[in-house]
């Protein structure tokens, strides 16, 4: 195997036949060092004889119990905004509801399947219709000029997606994939569920804060947590891992925070009010409203997904998408791949680059 | 073979190749392949299902065509069931072809011989 420095798997399918001799193209990557963020936090007043830690049990009792971040934990300060947002809605919430177990009917009950209702869209209220590439958001001068690099790469055929190499979607690209998803509502956390890879993210309504800074790093889902103001669900999600809100929308950076407020509007429909900070991406707060639709036929059911059980695709030496169709065989040159990088398109590379800092 | 290039527009915003686990950029969405044959074999599968279809070409000889779709959820609210499409139906299919002409193609409808149709992208609608 070839130890030169490569960054992703290089194919070459210009030969009418693959199967037959294989060129390969090598790309180099150079990448800067990483630039360590410090673990700047934003103090959030502390509730007076508020604990530093909290005690998440179960009803079984005291064995049950387990240390977890207390509610007034401080977040890093690109979260500032989103927080004090948060804090705020949820001191007029006077707290918020409070479920136990032995009240958990009185929960609002979003139990059923349910679809996105927007198609692909970040913003459904965005013009253009659902695949069109017009955005809401007012992106900063770099993730603008990230965002035209991509879709010049997209008209001229060169696309590529991490969900192809089996990774997830991440949050809060989540909220614009088009499949089926389960809320399952508990006391003590929310978990949401897309059919696609299984994908679920946990929101914590027991009380407890986000993780502190110190230990905080980029999820897939991010790190969430939330409370009931009556019907509605209202999360606070940071620590997220960099990434696009769809393939035909921008990037976001892993400094990204939302606040979302969700309820069923109507038996069948739930509705996910987002509002997005990106002090990296954005140059003031993106505001969208998402929906869930019920979904009625007969027989659905979600079932385990695996990415890998039917996946033929392949990236291309010049960072494309192609199939291996039956009867083919490629030959793959496959370098390291750095697990915070491999994934990404080369503008990604680029645009999240002071966020990376692996061994390239 | 059967087949008839078309270059066009393609036909709906609902038609274009945008599949959600990978990027569309080898198929040709202005074009479309539409072609005859018999189901081989209906892969109903995630992320993506793949329907072969066996198509006899004017020299006799057969190429395995492969018509590409969403995964089993979508295609089940769309009520396309695997068991719709079992080997030996006769079909007659239309896609969006490779770019590189390759036997493939994005699955946009389909009518089996009894008149039933079948189209994927019914399933992201609503219902």
């Amino acid at each position: 195997m070839s130890t030169t420095a490569n960054h992703y798997e290089s194919v070459d399918l210009n030969a009418s036949h693959i199967g037959t001799a294989a060129r390969f193209a090598w790309f180099a990557l150079a990448l800067a060092a990483a630039v360590a963020a410090e673990a700047d936090v934003f103090a959030q007043a502390a509730a007076p004889g508020g604990a530093r830690t909290f005690k998440s049990c179960s009803s079984v009792g005291d064995a049950s119990c387990v240390v977890q971040p207390a509610s007034d934990t401080p977040v890093a300060s690109e979260y500032r905004e989103s927080y004090a947002a948060y804090i705020d809605m949820k001191n007029k919430a006077r707290g918020g509801t409070t479920y136990t177990r032995s009240d958990y009917a009185k929960m609002p009950d979003w139990s059923g399947i349910w679809t996105r209702a927007d198609l692909l869209k970040f913003d459904p209220a965005a013009p253009g219709g659902p695949f069109s590439t017009q955005t809401t958001a007012v992106l900063t001068p770099k993730y603008e000029a990230a965002y035209r690099a991509k879709l010049r790469d997209v008209a001229n055929g060169k696309e590529w997606d991490q969900l192809s190499d089996c990774l997830p979607s991440g949050y809060p690209r989540w909220l614009t994939e088009p499949f089926l998803r389960e809320f399952i509502l508990t006391p003590q956390e929310t978990w949401m569920i897309n059919e696609q890879q299984s994908e679920t993210r946990r929101v914590y309504t027991d009380g407890r804060g986000h993780l502190p800074a110190s230990d905080a790093k980029p999820l897939w889902t991010g790190d969430s947590i939330g409370f009931w103001d009556g019907d509605t669900l209202v999360v606070h999600t940071i620590s997220v891992t960099h990434g696009q809100y769809q393939r035909n929308e921008p990037d976001y950076s892993s400094a990204t925070s939302t606040v979302e407020r969700m309820r069923m509007t109507s038996p069948d429909v739930i509705e996910d009010d987002v509002t997005v900070w990106d002090p990296k991406g954005l140059q003031k707060p993106w505001h969208v409203v998402n929906h869930f639709a019920r979904v009625k036929l007969p027989n659905t059911r979600i079932d385990m997904w695996s990415c890998e059980a039917n996946n033929n695709v392949i990236r291309t030496a010049d960072g494309s998408s192609q199939f291996v169709l039956p009867g083919e065989t490629v030959t793959i040159q496959r370098p390291y791949r750095d697990p915070e990088s491999f994934y990404l398109t080369d503008e990604q590379k680029k645009l999240f680059q002071d966020e990376l800092g692996g061994a390239q | 073979m059967r087949a008839t290039l078309v270059a066009g527009l393609v036909l709906s915003a609902l038609a274009s190749p945008v599949l959600a686990h990978h990027s569309g950029a080898m198929y040709d969405d202005k074009k479309e392949i539409t072609l005859t044959g018999v189901v081989k074999e209906f892969q109903y599968t995630n992320p993506h299902s793949w329907l072969f279809v066996a198509v006899t070409n004017a020299d006799g000889s057969v190429t395995n065509w492969g018509f590409e779709s969403e995964g089993p959820s979508t295609l089940g609210r769309a009520g396309i069931n695997k068991s719709d499409l079992p080997p030996g139906t006769k079909i007659t299919i239309t896609g969006h072809p490779m770019k590189d002409g390759r036997p493939a193609a994005s699955w946009m409808h389909a009518t089996r011989a009894d008149g039933k149709e079948f189209n994927p992208f019914a399933g992201f609608v609503n219902r």
